[in-house]
Order: C-alpha cells, then structure tokens, then sequence
C-alpha cells in the first residue's frame, strides 16, 4: 500500500527536501514520536462503520490532549503548506486553461488560506507552528495537465484521509470544528479533481481515512538524506 | 483553555474561552443550541431524516430521466450514496438501543420538472446537509459514531461540488462554498427543508427530534 502511494506520488522522487541537517533530524524525530502515538489507535482505512470497530476502537484510542492538538494541527500545517506551494508552482506554470483553469485557481488560494488559518490557530493556542519545509517537486510534475492534475488529484485524496484520520483524536470541540470545516473543503478539491482526471469522484460513501503514520510514510521516502 | 465535550454538551456555553474562537478562521463552530441535541441518538435521527429525505430525492429524480450519460452515472453513484448513509445510521442507532426514527412524508413539488431544477435542488440539499453535519458534530460523543458523521459529512461535501460543477455554476461560491465549510443550526438545516416535507411539523420539535 505505501510502495504504491510512493510511486504515485512524484513517481518516488524526492518532494521535501530539509534545509538542514538540524532541521532533518528534528523532522524525523517529530515523525517519530507521532508515529508511537499513532500506533496505538486502532484505525482501520475504509468505512468506518461497517464491522464491529465500535468497541475497538474505544480500547484503543490514544487519549486527546492539548499538546495531541498541537501536534495535530502542525501536522495539518505541514500538509497544508506542500499543497499550498504545490498549486502555486501548478497555476503559474500555465498548463490549464478554460473551466479547468477556473475550477483549480480556487484550490490554491483555499490551500495557502488553510495554511494561514492554522498558522493563526496554533498561535491562538499558544504554540509554535512548524516552518515550512523546502519542498522540491520533481522535474515534469508541472511541464503538462496530466501529471499536474494527477499528482493534485493524489494529493487531495491523501489530505482527505489524513483529516479524517484525526477527527476521533482531537481534543477541543473548537478544533475539531475547524478542522472538519477545512477537511470538507478538501474533499470537494478531491470530487472535482476525480472529476478533472477521468477518476471517481464517489470513491466510497463514507470518507476512508489514515492514521498520521501512514500518511508521513508516504512522506518518509521523499526526504532527502 | 480546555473544552471538553462533555461538558460543552452539558449546556455550560459559558465556559468556552472567546481565545479559542479561531478568529483566523473566521468561523466558528455554530454550535446551534445545547437543546438542539440530547443524545447521539438524536443527532443521528435528525442526520437520518436529512438522508432519507436526499434518498427519496434522488430516487425520484432519477426516476424522471433528466439526465444522461456521466451525468446520470454521477447521480446513481449519489443515490447509491445516500442509501448507504440511510442504512448505516439506522443501524448505529439500533446498535446503540435507539429507536430509528420514520422515513417523513415528502414533497418535492415541481424539482423534477427539468434537468435545471433536478440539479438545482440537489444542490440545495446538499449544501444544507453540509452544514447540518457540520453543525451538529459538536454534539457527538461517541467516537466512533463522530468519525463516521465526518465521513459521510465529506462525501456530502463531494455530491456539493459536482452538482454545483454539473450546473456549470462559478467555481467560488458554486462548486466550493468558501475556504471553509460553513455550519448551519438545526433551526437553519429545517427551515430549509421544510418545504419538501408533507408534514412540515415533522421534524419542528425543539426538546429532541422525536418524530
């Protein structure tokens, strides 16, 4: 499943590249420790409902904090400011025209303003946002509408199960709100991008979702040494 | 600085710090009344009378061979949709000792007359269910049930966006409503509706949604 994501995702070319060996080392060990705590939840990808993962899940759960929605939301952050950067680099690169071009303008300016929105909220809860790593898209990925719009198309799915993977984890009723009042925004990128690339705009009736560790091992292959 | 969901759903609205209300958000959660919702199993009845009302919609519709081709195979994937949510939350309401509540009486009146006004109602619907979900997923306490309200809430937000790129409306304001989804109170989410309900007192009791 990951190999799979890797290779869909720039083609497993490296996306994010840490400006320093500092900074790399403080990535990972963040990676890190979102990735124990993710262990601990029993997080099934697909429709949550179906069989009986009620009750599992509330064995399982690791317990929402303060500090959990910090680091929640500078996770939200980082996914943010890649999509951001990405749509901006995609736009100006001039490969869409017409109703396209129309329909994906939007998605930048709703992503930088996400970026934005949760700067201000981590602020508000008096906590550090992460800066924003050096990304470095691979060659082609903005040289034709295909490759752009299918990497976005990747990206949008990604970000919608990454939410999703948060919601039962998030401890402030206040947080839980924005960040649900961003994820349905991504989900309509996600429609009309399934819609754009020839994909199903409808994957599945119930949003599926991923724990952080599964979505930063998406990520992991792509930081430069 | 901590809320906790308990006791925001005890009524203590007090208590929630103005520090926390995301003003870069510009939208805070709308947290309709404390008396909007008593219980999951409310909650998850006002979502099923939402759901069978969307089913019964696009039963009809599709019924009334408006559309064609993609956009017929968008609209039955929809409906599939729909059937599924009116199904899955019947049975978390059974599951937690819930009384599902009945399908309402409806009446959509002149919305299948056209194509136009096929979609334009859909998209409607849509929308307010959106805002329904979103506006009412404060009031969950179960976590599991919570996970599953924001994922049906997302695939709403999908069916918003293609009907709204369907009618070919403007891509701000159309397909997407805003760089974040907009909450609506139960209060909004009936009035809304209440023209396609045969029984528009069906769903206007205030103390819990009893139907």
């Amino acid at each position: 499943m990951t190999s799979n994501m890797d290779k869909q995702i720039f083609d497993g070319q490296p996306v994010v590249a840490i400006r320093s060996e500092q900074d790399r080392r403080s990535f990972l060990r963040s990676a890190l420790i979102v990735g124990v705590g993710a262990g601990f939840v029993g997080y099934k990808v697909g429709d949550p409902t179906s069989g009986s993962r009620a009750s599992a899940w509330a064995g399982n759960l690791a317990k929402p904090s303060a500090k959990g929605d910090l680091d929640i939301l500078n996770y939200a952050l980082t996914l943010e400011y890649l999509e951001a950067e990405f749509y901006t680099l995609g736009v100006e690169a001039g490969v869409l025209s017409g109703r396209e071009l129309d329909l994906v303008t939007p998605i930048r300016d709703h992503e930088t303003a996400h970026v934005q929105a949760v700067t201000g909220t981590i602020q508000d809860l008096g906590g550090t946002p992460v800066e924003k790593p050096k990304f470095a898209f691979p060659k082609g990925t903005f040289s034709s509408r295909e490759k752009f719009l299918a990497t976005a198309s990747t990206f949008e799915e990604l970000g919608v199960k990454a939410y999703h993977g948060q919601v039962t984890l998030i401890d402030s009723v206040d947080i839980l709100g924005a960040a649900a009042s961003i994820a349905g925004v991504e989900s309509r990128h996600a429609a009309i991008l399934a819609d754009l690339t020839g994909g199903e705009p409808f994957p599945s009736p119930i949003e599926a979702n991923l724990p952080m560790n599964a979505v930063l091992k998406a990520a992991m292959p792509f930081i430069a040494a | 600085m901590q809320i906790k969901r308990t006791n925001f759903i005890r009524g203590d609205v007090a208590t929630v710090p103005a520090s926390v209300s995301l003003g870069a958000l510009n939208n805070g959660f709308l947290w309709a009344k404390t008396a909007d919702f008593n219980s999951d199993v409310d909650v998850l009845n006002y979502a099923l009378t939402l759901e069978y009302l969307e089913a019964e919609f696009y039963r009809q519709g599709n019924s009334a061979g408006l559309v064609s081709g993609k956009e017929r195979e968008y609209l039955d994937a929809v409906q599939s949709d729909e059937e599924s949510h009116v199904a899955t939350i019947m049975a978390t309401v059974q599951k937690i000792g819930g009384q599902p509540v009945a399908a309402p009486a409806v009446d959509f009146a002149g919305a299948f007359d056209s194509r136009e006004s096929f979609l334009t109602t859909a998209h409607v619907f849509e929308n307010k269910g959106v805002g329904a979900y979103l506006g009412a997923a404060g009031f969950i306490q179960d976590k599991a049930i919570l996970q599953a309200a924001a994922g049906i809430f997302g695939v709403e937000a999908r069916h918003a966006a293609i009907i709204g790129n369907l009618l070919g409306l403007e891509p701000e304001g159309g397909v997407y409503m805003g760089v974040t989804e907009t909450p609506l109170t139960k209060d909004a989410v009936l009035k809304a509706v209440s023209p396609f309900l045969a029984d528009a007192g069906a769903m206007g009791d205030d103390a819990a949604v009893t139907l």
